[in-house]
Protein backbone atom coordinates (compact mmCIF):
# COMPACT_ATOMS: atom_id res chain seq x y z
CA UNK A 1 0.00 0.00 0.00
CA UNK A 2 0.96 3.47 -0.51
CA UNK A 3 2.79 5.68 2.36
CA UNK A 4 1.13 8.56 1.27
CA UNK A 5 -2.33 7.10 1.44
CA UNK A 6 -4.78 10.06 2.47
CA UNK A 7 -2.63 12.30 3.16
CA UNK A 8 -3.87 14.98 0.59
CA UNK A 9 -7.37 15.74 0.42
CA UNK A 10 -9.57 17.54 -2.42
CA UNK A 11 -11.11 20.66 -0.64
CA UNK A 12 -13.01 23.17 -2.57
CA UNK A 13 -14.10 22.71 -6.17
CA UNK A 14 -15.48 25.54 -8.12
CA UNK A 15 -17.24 25.87 -11.87
CA UNK A 16 -17.52 28.12 -14.68
CA UNK A 17 -21.02 28.76 -16.69
CA UNK A 18 -20.96 26.22 -19.45
CA UNK A 19 -21.87 27.90 -22.91
CA UNK A 20 -22.40 26.56 -26.17
CA UNK A 21 -20.25 29.17 -27.81
CA UNK A 22 -16.96 31.81 -27.12
CA UNK A 23 -18.90 34.71 -26.03
CA UNK A 24 -16.32 35.88 -23.48
CA UNK A 25 -12.43 34.91 -23.71
CA UNK A 26 -11.91 31.65 -21.67
CA UNK A 27 -9.66 33.45 -19.17
CA UNK A 28 -12.56 34.54 -17.44
CA UNK A 29 -14.22 31.70 -17.59
CA UNK A 30 -11.29 29.76 -15.74
CA UNK A 31 -10.78 32.64 -13.37
CA UNK A 32 -14.16 32.26 -12.17
CA UNK A 33 -13.82 28.61 -11.43
CA UNK A 34 -10.83 29.16 -9.35
CA UNK A 35 -12.44 31.87 -7.41
CA UNK A 36 -15.03 29.95 -6.61
CA UNK A 37 -13.00 26.99 -5.83
CA UNK A 38 -10.95 29.37 -3.56
CA UNK A 39 -14.21 30.37 -1.52
CA UNK A 40 -15.98 27.00 -1.51
CA UNK A 41 -12.79 26.30 0.81
CA UNK A 42 -12.93 29.14 3.09
CA UNK A 43 -9.84 30.56 1.77
CA UNK A 44 -8.65 33.50 0.27
CA UNK A 45 -6.42 34.08 -3.40
CA UNK A 46 -3.29 34.82 -1.42
CA UNK A 47 -3.27 31.79 0.58
CA UNK A 48 -2.67 30.17 -2.68
CA UNK A 49 0.56 29.07 -3.24
CA UNK A 50 0.60 26.33 -6.21
CA UNK A 51 -0.67 25.83 -9.66
CA UNK A 52 -0.79 23.09 -12.10
CA UNK A 53 -3.33 22.52 -15.04
CA UNK A 54 -3.86 20.53 -18.26
CA UNK A 55 -4.31 23.59 -21.10
CA UNK A 56 -4.27 21.71 -24.07
CA UNK A 57 -7.04 22.37 -27.08
CA UNK A 58 -7.85 18.85 -28.62
CA UNK A 59 -9.92 20.64 -31.62
CA UNK A 60 -7.40 19.71 -34.65
CA UNK A 61 -6.73 22.73 -36.98
CA UNK A 62 -7.34 25.41 -34.36
CA UNK A 63 -4.70 27.92 -33.20
CA UNK A 64 -3.78 28.21 -29.40
CA UNK A 65 -3.99 31.29 -28.10
CA UNK A 66 -3.18 31.94 -24.55
CA UNK A 67 -6.29 33.29 -22.47
CA UNK A 68 -8.74 32.52 -25.31
CA UNK A 69 -8.90 29.18 -26.55
CA UNK A 70 -6.32 27.92 -23.36
CA UNK A 71 -5.23 29.05 -20.51
CA UNK A 72 -1.99 28.45 -19.28
CA UNK A 73 -0.45 28.53 -15.55
CA UNK A 74 1.55 31.66 -17.10
CA UNK A 75 -1.60 33.39 -17.89
CA UNK A 76 -3.40 32.26 -14.52
CA UNK A 77 -0.04 33.57 -12.41
CA UNK A 78 -0.94 37.09 -14.85
CA UNK A 79 -4.49 37.22 -13.56
CA UNK A 80 -4.12 35.89 -10.13
CA UNK A 81 -1.00 37.63 -8.86
CA UNK A 82 -0.61 35.78 -6.08
CA UNK A 83 2.11 36.84 -3.34
CA UNK A 84 2.65 33.42 -2.03
CA UNK A 85 3.32 31.48 -5.12
CA UNK A 86 5.55 28.57 -4.39
CA UNK A 87 5.51 26.08 -7.37
CA UNK A 88 3.71 25.69 -10.46
CA UNK A 89 3.39 23.16 -13.57
CA UNK A 90 1.95 22.19 -16.89
CA UNK A 91 1.69 18.63 -17.50
CA UNK A 92 1.84 16.72 -21.22
CA UNK A 93 1.48 13.48 -21.14
CA UNK A 94 -1.51 12.33 -19.29
CA UNK A 95 -4.35 15.41 -19.34
CA UNK A 96 -5.68 17.05 -16.35
CA UNK A 97 -5.47 14.17 -14.42
CA UNK A 98 -1.74 14.18 -14.14
CA UNK A 99 -1.66 17.67 -12.93
CA UNK A 100 -4.03 16.71 -10.18
CA UNK A 101 -1.40 14.01 -9.21
CA UNK A 102 1.45 16.27 -9.80
CA UNK A 103 -0.12 19.13 -7.44
CA UNK A 104 -0.48 15.75 -4.23
CA UNK A 105 3.17 15.42 -5.20
CA UNK A 106 3.88 18.65 -4.38
CA UNK A 107 2.14 18.97 -1.06
CA UNK A 108 3.14 15.73 -0.08
CA UNK A 109 6.84 17.11 -0.91
CA UNK A 110 6.07 20.41 1.35
CA UNK A 111 6.48 22.48 -1.54
CA UNK A 112 3.53 24.27 -1.60
CA UNK A 113 0.68 24.04 1.18
CA UNK A 114 -2.58 24.65 -0.89
CA UNK A 115 -2.45 24.17 -5.23
CA UNK A 116 -5.18 25.14 -7.68
CA UNK A 117 -5.89 22.68 -10.92
CA UNK A 118 -8.42 24.05 -13.39
CA UNK A 119 -9.23 22.57 -16.37
CA UNK A 120 -10.69 25.41 -19.28
CA UNK A 121 -12.11 24.12 -22.81
CA UNK A 122 -12.93 26.30 -25.58
CA UNK A 123 -15.32 25.67 -28.34
CA UNK A 124 -13.89 27.33 -31.35
CA UNK A 125 -15.97 28.78 -33.99
CA UNK A 126 -16.52 26.36 -36.96
CA UNK A 127 -15.69 22.59 -37.75
CA UNK A 128 -14.12 21.03 -34.39
CA UNK A 129 -12.20 18.97 -36.01
CA UNK A 130 -10.69 19.30 -39.37
CA UNK A 131 -8.20 17.25 -41.42
CA UNK A 132 -5.25 18.92 -41.97
CA UNK A 133 -5.32 21.09 -45.18
CA UNK A 134 -3.31 19.91 -48.54
CA UNK A 135 -0.92 17.95 -47.19
CA UNK A 136 -0.66 15.27 -44.13
CA UNK A 137 2.62 15.35 -42.67
CA UNK A 138 3.62 13.38 -39.21
CA UNK A 139 1.46 10.70 -37.94
CA UNK A 140 -1.49 12.10 -40.07
CA UNK A 141 0.37 10.96 -43.37
CA UNK A 142 -1.13 6.96 -42.36
CA UNK A 143 -4.85 8.41 -41.73
CA UNK A 144 -5.36 11.93 -42.89
CA UNK A 145 -5.41 10.59 -46.21
CA UNK A 146 -8.31 8.24 -45.67
CA UNK A 147 -10.77 10.38 -43.95
CA UNK A 148 -9.60 9.85 -40.14
CA UNK A 149 -9.96 13.28 -38.63
CA UNK A 150 -10.35 13.86 -34.77
CA UNK A 151 -10.32 11.31 -31.67
CA UNK A 152 -14.01 10.33 -32.70
CA UNK A 153 -12.94 7.66 -35.50
CA UNK A 154 -10.01 6.61 -33.42
CA UNK A 155 -12.48 5.45 -31.12
CA UNK A 156 -14.90 4.18 -33.40
CA UNK A 157 -13.16 1.95 -35.04
CA UNK A 158 -11.94 0.69 -31.36
CA UNK A 159 -15.62 0.07 -30.97
CA UNK A 160 -16.79 -2.06 -34.06
CA UNK A 161 -14.54 -4.10 -33.29
CA UNK A 162 -15.21 -4.67 -29.79
CA UNK A 163 -19.17 -4.86 -31.10
CA UNK A 164 -18.58 -7.73 -33.56
CA UNK A 165 -15.79 -9.25 -31.64
CA UNK A 166 -17.97 -9.86 -28.66
CA UNK A 167 -21.48 -9.87 -30.56
CA UNK A 168 -23.15 -7.08 -29.04
CA UNK A 169 -25.05 -4.13 -30.37
CA UNK A 170 -24.53 -0.41 -29.92
CA UNK A 171 -28.54 -0.35 -28.97
CA UNK A 172 -27.37 -1.14 -25.44
CA UNK A 173 -25.55 2.31 -25.01
CA UNK A 174 -29.02 4.07 -24.94
CA UNK A 175 -29.31 3.29 -21.50
CA UNK A 176 -25.72 4.94 -20.42
CA UNK A 177 -26.57 8.12 -22.40
CA UNK A 178 -30.07 7.89 -21.15
CA UNK A 179 -29.64 6.96 -17.28
CA UNK A 180 -26.30 10.25 -17.20
CA UNK A 181 -28.76 12.38 -19.11
CA UNK A 182 -30.80 11.56 -15.66
CA UNK A 183 -27.99 11.89 -13.41
CA UNK A 184 -27.68 15.18 -15.19
CA UNK A 185 -30.91 16.83 -14.09
CA UNK A 186 -29.23 17.34 -10.54
CA UNK A 187 -26.20 19.08 -11.74
CA UNK A 188 -27.53 22.66 -12.10
CA UNK A 189 -23.88 23.24 -13.93
CA UNK A 190 -24.41 21.06 -16.78
CA UNK A 191 -25.02 22.15 -20.38
CA UNK A 192 -27.73 19.60 -20.54
CA UNK A 193 -29.04 20.34 -17.08
CA UNK A 194 -33.03 20.96 -18.13
CA UNK A 195 -32.71 18.83 -21.23
CA UNK A 196 -33.78 15.01 -21.09
CA UNK A 197 -33.35 12.30 -23.38
CA UNK A 198 -35.26 9.55 -23.85
CA UNK A 199 -34.49 6.29 -25.24
CA UNK A 200 -36.01 6.67 -28.47
CA UNK A 201 -34.03 10.03 -28.85
CA UNK A 202 -30.43 8.17 -28.54
CA UNK A 203 -31.97 5.48 -31.13
CA UNK A 204 -33.15 7.74 -33.70
CA UNK A 205 -30.38 10.26 -33.38
CA UNK A 206 -28.43 10.96 -36.49
CA UNK A 207 -25.06 8.67 -36.95
CA UNK A 208 -21.68 10.88 -36.94
CA UNK A 209 -19.29 7.79 -37.17
CA UNK A 210 -21.02 4.67 -36.76
CA UNK A 211 -21.09 2.97 -34.25
CA UNK A 212 -21.17 6.25 -32.33
CA UNK A 213 -24.37 8.57 -33.21
CA UNK A 214 -24.77 12.11 -31.77
CA UNK A 215 -25.51 11.26 -28.06
CA UNK A 216 -22.58 9.16 -27.98
CA UNK A 217 -20.58 12.30 -28.66
CA UNK A 218 -20.08 14.89 -25.79
CA UNK A 219 -21.00 18.38 -27.02
CA UNK A 220 -18.21 21.03 -27.46
CA UNK A 221 -18.49 23.80 -24.94
CA UNK A 222 -16.62 26.72 -23.63
CA UNK A 223 -16.22 26.20 -20.07
CA UNK A 224 -13.65 25.49 -16.57
CA UNK A 225 -13.77 23.99 -13.60
CA UNK A 226 -11.40 24.08 -11.15
CA UNK A 227 -10.13 22.15 -7.35
CA UNK A 228 -8.16 23.16 -4.28
CA UNK A 229 -6.06 20.48 -3.02
CA UNK A 230 -4.17 20.68 -0.42
CA UNK A 231 -2.28 17.95 2.67
CA UNK A 232 -5.30 16.02 4.96
CA UNK A 233 -4.32 17.58 7.83
CA UNK A 234 -5.06 21.02 6.73
CA UNK A 235 -8.25 20.47 4.69
CA UNK A 236 -9.62 19.30 8.26
CA UNK A 237 -9.33 22.73 9.05
CA UNK A 238 -11.15 24.62 5.86
CA UNK A 239 -14.66 24.96 5.15
CA UNK A 240 -16.18 21.71 3.38
CA UNK A 241 -15.44 17.66 4.84
CA UNK A 242 -12.28 16.87 2.83
CA UNK A 243 -12.22 14.29 0.28
CA UNK A 244 -9.28 11.98 0.95
CA UNK A 245 -7.12 10.66 -1.95
CA UNK A 246 -6.25 7.55 -1.06
CA UNK A 247 -4.51 6.70 -4.77
CA UNK A 248 -3.73 7.15 -7.94
CA UNK A 249 -2.01 5.53 -11.30
CA UNK A 250 -1.80 6.63 -14.98
CA UNK A 251 -1.74 4.44 -17.64
CA UNK A 252 1.87 2.94 -18.46
CA UNK A 253 1.59 1.95 -21.93
CA UNK A 254 0.96 3.87 -25.37
CA UNK A 255 0.12 3.06 -29.36
CA UNK A 256 2.84 4.16 -31.64
CA UNK A 257 1.35 7.94 -32.81
CA UNK A 258 -0.48 6.95 -36.19
CA UNK A 259 -0.90 3.52 -35.10
CA UNK A 260 -5.54 3.59 -34.40
CA UNK A 261 -8.06 1.15 -33.51
CA UNK A 262 -6.13 -1.25 -31.13
CA UNK A 263 -8.58 -2.32 -28.50
CA UNK A 264 -5.67 -4.08 -27.26
CA UNK A 265 -3.78 -1.18 -26.74
CA UNK A 266 -7.07 0.46 -25.04
CA UNK A 267 -7.42 -2.04 -22.10
CA UNK A 268 -3.68 -2.58 -21.44
CA UNK A 269 -3.46 1.83 -20.92
CA UNK A 270 -6.54 1.40 -18.56
CA UNK A 271 -5.36 -2.09 -16.94
CA UNK A 272 -2.14 -0.17 -16.29
CA UNK A 273 -3.64 2.77 -14.52
CA UNK A 274 -5.82 1.07 -12.13
CA UNK A 275 -3.24 -2.14 -11.32
CA UNK A 276 -1.34 0.92 -9.17
CA UNK A 277 -4.33 2.46 -8.26
CA UNK A 278 -5.29 -0.17 -6.38
CA UNK A 279 -2.26 -1.34 -5.12
CA UNK A 280 -1.92 1.87 -4.08
CA UNK A 281 -5.25 2.39 -2.15
CA UNK A 282 -5.59 -1.30 -1.27
CA UNK A 283 -9.20 -1.74 -2.39
CA UNK A 284 -9.95 -3.25 -5.13
CA UNK A 285 -13.16 -2.87 -7.80
CA UNK A 286 -15.62 -4.64 -5.49
CA UNK A 287 -15.35 -1.82 -2.61
CA UNK A 288 -16.03 1.02 -4.99
CA UNK A 289 -19.16 2.45 -3.92
CA UNK A 290 -19.42 4.85 -6.73
CA UNK A 291 -17.41 5.83 -10.23
CA UNK A 292 -16.67 8.52 -12.61
CA UNK A 293 -15.26 7.13 -15.70
CA UNK A 294 -14.40 9.15 -18.97
CA UNK A 295 -17.10 9.67 -21.41
CA UNK A 296 -15.93 11.77 -24.14
CA UNK A 297 -17.03 9.21 -26.27
CA UNK A 298 -19.65 6.90 -24.50
CA UNK A 299 -17.33 3.45 -25.43
CA UNK A 300 -14.70 5.28 -23.02
CA UNK A 301 -16.97 3.80 -20.82
CA UNK A 302 -16.93 0.38 -22.02
CA UNK A 303 -13.11 0.55 -22.38
CA UNK A 304 -12.71 1.75 -18.61
CA UNK A 305 -15.09 -0.53 -16.92
CA UNK A 306 -13.93 -3.81 -18.58
CA UNK A 307 -9.84 -2.58 -18.05
CA UNK A 308 -10.23 -1.26 -14.65
CA UNK A 309 -11.58 -4.52 -13.58
CA UNK A 310 -15.38 -4.05 -12.78
CA UNK A 311 -16.49 -6.75 -15.03
CA UNK A 312 -15.24 -9.08 -17.52
CA UNK A 313 -13.92 -8.10 -21.39
CA UNK A 314 -17.16 -8.27 -23.70
CA UNK A 315 -19.55 -7.79 -20.71
CA UNK A 316 -19.63 -4.01 -20.44
CA UNK A 317 -22.79 -2.92 -22.46
CA UNK A 318 -24.63 -6.00 -20.29
CA UNK A 319 -23.18 -4.75 -16.78
CA UNK A 320 -24.79 -1.00 -17.33
CA UNK A 321 -28.20 -2.45 -17.44
CA UNK A 322 -31.38 -3.10 -15.36
CA UNK A 323 -30.66 0.25 -12.99
CA UNK A 324 -27.06 -0.69 -11.66
CA UNK A 325 -25.37 2.15 -13.32
CA UNK A 326 -28.37 4.60 -11.15
CA UNK A 327 -28.07 6.41 -8.58
CA UNK A 328 -29.74 3.64 -6.19
CA UNK A 329 -27.99 0.56 -7.96
CA UNK A 330 -24.81 -1.21 -7.53
CA UNK A 331 -22.97 0.97 -8.95
CA UNK A 332 -23.84 4.06 -9.59
CA UNK A 333 -21.52 5.56 -12.91
CA UNK A 334 -21.34 9.17 -13.62
CA UNK A 335 -23.66 10.64 -11.50
CA UNK A 336 -23.16 14.07 -12.47
CA UNK A 337 -24.12 13.61 -16.18
CA UNK A 338 -20.26 12.80 -17.47
CA UNK A 339 -19.10 14.93 -19.95
CA UNK A 340 -22.14 13.08 -22.14
CA UNK A 341 -24.21 15.76 -19.66
CA UNK A 342 -22.22 18.45 -19.12
CA UNK A 343 -20.27 19.18 -22.30
CA UNK A 344 -16.78 18.63 -23.41
CA UNK A 345 -14.53 20.18 -19.98
CA UNK A 346 -12.29 16.76 -19.97
CA UNK A 347 -11.44 14.76 -16.94
CA UNK A 348 -11.55 17.52 -13.92
CA UNK A 349 -15.20 17.30 -13.78
CA UNK A 350 -14.89 13.51 -13.03
CA UNK A 351 -12.34 14.09 -10.52
CA UNK A 352 -14.58 16.63 -8.61
CA UNK A 353 -18.00 14.44 -8.96
CA UNK A 354 -15.69 11.57 -7.39
CA UNK A 355 -14.34 13.94 -4.59
CA UNK A 356 -17.88 15.78 -3.75
CA UNK A 357 -19.12 12.07 -3.85
CA UNK A 358 -17.10 10.98 -0.94
CA UNK A 359 -17.28 13.64 1.06
CA UNK A 360 -21.77 13.58 0.88
CA UNK A 361 -21.53 16.93 -0.63
CA UNK A 362 -23.27 15.68 -4.11
CA UNK A 363 -26.90 17.40 -3.33
CA UNK A 364 -29.49 15.79 -5.06
CA UNK A 365 -27.36 12.98 -7.05
CA UNK A 366 -25.83 12.10 -3.57
CA UNK A 367 -24.95 8.17 -3.41
CA UNK A 368 -26.51 6.61 -0.47
CA UNK A 369 -23.54 5.82 1.91
CA UNK A 370 -20.61 6.52 -0.48
CA UNK A 371 -17.51 6.06 0.76
CA UNK A 372 -14.94 4.71 -1.80
CA UNK A 373 -14.96 7.04 -4.94
CA UNK A 374 -13.42 5.72 -7.97
CA UNK A 375 -12.47 8.49 -11.03
CA UNK A 376 -10.80 6.99 -14.04
CA UNK A 377 -10.42 10.75 -15.42
CA UNK A 378 -9.51 10.14 -19.31
CA UNK A 379 -9.72 7.40 -22.16
CA UNK A 380 -8.12 5.09 -20.69
CA UNK A 381 -5.30 4.68 -23.15
CA UNK A 382 -5.19 7.90 -24.50
CA UNK A 383 -4.17 10.18 -21.17
CA UNK A 384 -5.75 8.06 -18.92
CA UNK A 385 -5.22 8.20 -15.28
CA UNK A 386 -7.23 6.96 -12.53
CA UNK A 387 -7.96 8.00 -8.72
CA UNK A 388 -9.91 6.89 -5.17
CA UNK A 389 -11.19 9.05 -3.27
CA UNK A 390 -12.71 7.91 0.24
CA UNK A 391 -14.73 9.43 3.02
CA UNK A 392 -12.29 8.48 6.14
CA UNK A 393 -8.98 9.16 5.76
CA UNK A 394 -8.19 5.16 6.39
CA UNK B 1 -21.16 2.94 -53.40
CA UNK B 2 -19.33 5.58 -52.08
CA UNK B 3 -18.59 7.86 -54.80
CA UNK B 4 -14.45 9.15 -53.80
CA UNK B 5 -14.53 10.84 -57.59
CA UNK B 6 -15.08 14.47 -56.08
CA UNK B 7 -13.02 13.94 -53.08
CA UNK B 8 -9.66 15.62 -52.66
CA UNK B 9 -7.60 13.75 -49.93
CA UNK B 10 -4.96 15.28 -47.70
CA UNK B 11 -1.59 14.32 -49.88
CA UNK B 12 1.01 12.58 -47.21
CA UNK B 13 4.36 14.01 -46.50
CA UNK B 14 6.99 11.59 -46.38
CA UNK B 15 9.57 12.05 -43.99
CA UNK B 16 12.97 9.90 -42.90
CA UNK B 17 11.28 7.05 -41.95
CA UNK B 18 8.01 6.96 -44.23
CA UNK B 19 10.06 7.63 -47.67
CA UNK B 20 10.52 3.82 -48.17
CA UNK B 21 6.79 3.49 -47.67
CA UNK B 22 6.06 5.74 -50.05
CA UNK B 23 8.44 4.86 -52.89
CA UNK B 24 7.55 1.54 -53.09
CA UNK B 25 3.62 2.82 -52.94
CA UNK B 26 4.79 4.28 -55.91
CA UNK B 27 5.72 1.07 -57.67
CA UNK B 28 2.58 -0.71 -56.82
CA UNK B 29 4.40 -2.54 -54.18
CA UNK B 30 3.67 -2.67 -50.35
CA UNK B 31 6.53 -2.88 -48.16
CA UNK B 32 6.78 -2.57 -44.34
CA UNK B 33 9.28 -1.73 -42.05
CA UNK B 34 10.52 -4.99 -40.62
CA UNK B 35 12.95 -5.85 -38.05
CA UNK B 36 16.19 -7.36 -38.69
CA UNK B 37 16.61 -8.82 -35.17
CA UNK B 38 13.79 -10.65 -34.63
CA UNK B 39 11.27 -10.38 -37.62
CA UNK B 40 8.58 -8.38 -36.60
CA UNK B 41 7.01 -5.92 -39.04
CA UNK B 42 5.23 -3.18 -38.17
CA UNK B 43 3.61 -0.41 -39.34
CA UNK B 44 3.10 3.19 -38.88
CA UNK B 45 7.26 2.79 -39.29
CA UNK B 46 8.90 3.72 -35.98
CA UNK B 47 12.21 4.56 -34.74
CA UNK B 48 12.14 0.98 -33.16
CA UNK B 49 11.20 -2.45 -33.17
CA UNK B 50 7.84 -2.15 -31.20
CA UNK B 51 8.82 -5.69 -29.89
CA UNK B 52 12.46 -6.14 -29.31
CA UNK B 53 13.35 -2.43 -29.35
CA UNK B 54 16.24 -2.83 -31.97
CA UNK B 55 17.55 -0.53 -34.34
CA UNK B 56 18.45 -2.60 -37.32
CA UNK B 57 14.49 -2.11 -39.23
CA UNK B 58 14.42 -2.33 -43.10
CA UNK B 59 11.28 -2.33 -45.54
CA UNK B 60 10.53 -5.00 -47.03
CA UNK B 61 7.32 -6.08 -49.56
CA UNK B 62 4.07 -8.00 -48.40
CA UNK B 63 1.56 -9.07 -50.46
CA UNK B 64 -0.88 -7.18 -49.08
CA UNK B 65 -3.70 -9.75 -48.18
CA UNK B 66 -5.65 -9.32 -45.27
CA UNK B 67 -8.39 -9.52 -42.88
CA UNK B 68 -10.39 -5.99 -41.42
CA UNK B 69 -9.15 -5.30 -38.04
CA UNK B 70 -11.85 -2.19 -37.15
CA UNK B 71 -14.16 0.03 -39.23
CA UNK B 72 -15.78 3.50 -39.14
CA UNK B 73 -18.74 4.18 -41.46
CA UNK B 74 -18.12 8.82 -41.53
CA UNK B 75 -21.95 10.52 -42.23
CA UNK B 76 -20.03 13.58 -40.80
CA UNK B 77 -19.45 15.64 -43.53
CA UNK B 78 -17.02 18.26 -40.79
CA UNK B 79 -14.67 18.39 -43.97
CA UNK B 80 -15.89 19.36 -46.84
CA UNK B 81 -13.40 17.39 -49.01
CA UNK B 82 -15.17 14.19 -48.07
CA UNK B 83 -18.46 15.40 -47.82
CA UNK B 84 -19.59 13.72 -51.56
CA UNK B 85 -18.54 10.48 -50.50
CA UNK B 86 -20.16 9.75 -47.01
CA UNK B 87 -21.47 7.74 -45.93
CA UNK B 88 -18.00 6.09 -46.51
CA UNK B 89 -15.80 3.15 -44.47
CA UNK B 90 -12.92 3.68 -43.24
CA UNK B 91 -11.06 0.86 -42.03
CA UNK B 92 -8.08 -0.82 -40.50
CA UNK B 93 -6.43 -3.84 -41.74
CA UNK B 94 -4.41 -6.50 -40.20
CA UNK B 95 -2.15 -7.96 -42.65
CA UNK B 96 -1.44 -12.04 -42.83
CA UNK B 97 2.34 -11.50 -43.19
CA UNK B 98 1.88 -8.87 -40.38
CA UNK B 99 -0.01 -9.21 -37.54
CA UNK B 100 -0.01 -6.39 -35.17
CA UNK B 101 0.62 -3.51 -38.20
CA UNK B 102 -1.92 -1.81 -38.49
CA UNK B 103 -2.80 0.02 -41.71
CA UNK B 104 -5.54 2.45 -42.48
CA UNK B 105 -7.57 2.82 -46.00
CA UNK B 106 -10.95 3.05 -47.35
CA UNK B 107 -13.12 0.13 -48.48
CA UNK B 108 -13.09 0.91 -52.71
CA UNK B 109 -15.53 -0.73 -54.74
CA UNK B 110 -18.04 -1.94 -51.91
CA UNK B 111 -20.85 -0.93 -50.19
CA UNK B 112 -20.21 0.95 -47.11
CA UNK B 113 -22.74 -1.87 -45.23
CA UNK B 114 -19.82 -4.57 -46.26
CA UNK B 115 -17.13 -3.26 -44.00
CA UNK B 116 -17.56 -5.69 -40.71
CA UNK B 117 -14.47 -7.13 -38.62
CA UNK B 118 -12.67 -9.83 -39.91
CA UNK B 119 -13.82 -9.69 -43.79
CA UNK B 120 -10.99 -10.58 -46.39
CA UNK B 121 -9.62 -7.53 -48.02
CA UNK B 122 -6.53 -6.97 -50.79
CA UNK B 123 -4.27 -3.99 -51.29
CA UNK B 124 -5.10 -1.95 -54.43
CA UNK B 125 -3.06 1.58 -55.27
CA UNK B 126 -4.84 4.66 -55.92
CA UNK B 127 -2.29 7.42 -57.21
CA UNK B 128 -2.68 10.98 -55.79
CA UNK B 129 -0.45 13.01 -57.97
CA UNK B 130 3.27 12.02 -59.41
CA UNK B 131 4.69 11.29 -56.46
CA UNK B 132 2.17 9.50 -54.04
CA UNK B 133 -0.18 7.02 -54.63
CA UNK B 134 -2.15 5.54 -51.82
CA UNK B 135 -2.08 2.33 -50.70
CA UNK B 136 -5.69 0.96 -50.20
CA UNK B 137 -8.28 -1.96 -49.92
CA UNK B 138 -10.56 -4.17 -51.49
CA UNK B 139 -12.46 -7.02 -50.43
CA UNK B 140 -10.80 -9.88 -51.83
CA UNK B 141 -12.09 -11.95 -54.54
CA UNK B 142 -13.52 -14.32 -52.21
CA UNK B 143 -15.31 -12.12 -50.49
CA UNK B 144 -16.89 -9.89 -53.64
CA UNK B 145 -18.44 -13.66 -54.64
ZN1 LIG C 1 12.55 -6.74 -33.25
Amino acid sequence: MWENRCKVALSGVGFSKVTRSADIPLAAHALVAVKEAVADSGLRIEDIDGLATYPELPATGHAEVDGISIVSVNCMMAMLKLPNLAWHIQVGTVNIGGAVQQAANALLAGVCNYAVVWRAMHNPRGTYQNLPGQYAAGAAQFTAPYGFGGPGQGMAVAYTRWLERHGQSREKMATLAVTQRQHTQHNPHAYFYGTPLSREDYLASRMVAYPFCLFDCDIPVQGAVAIVLTTAERARDLKPRPAYLAGYGQRLHFEVAGRIGSLADYMEGGRSSAKLTWERSGFGPADVDVAQIYDGFSASVIYGLESYGFCKEGEALDFIQDGRIELDGDLPLNTFGGSLGTGRIHGLWHIIEGALQASGRAGSRQVKDANVSFVGASAPIVTGTTFIFSREPY
Amino acid sequence: MSDWSQVTRPIPVPNEWTRPFWKAAKRGVLALQRCQSCGHFQHPPYATCTQCVSTDLKFEPVQGRGAIYAYTIMYHTGDKRFASAVPYASIIVELDEAPGALLAGNLLGAEYTDAKVGRRVEIVFEKLNDDITLPQFRLAATERG
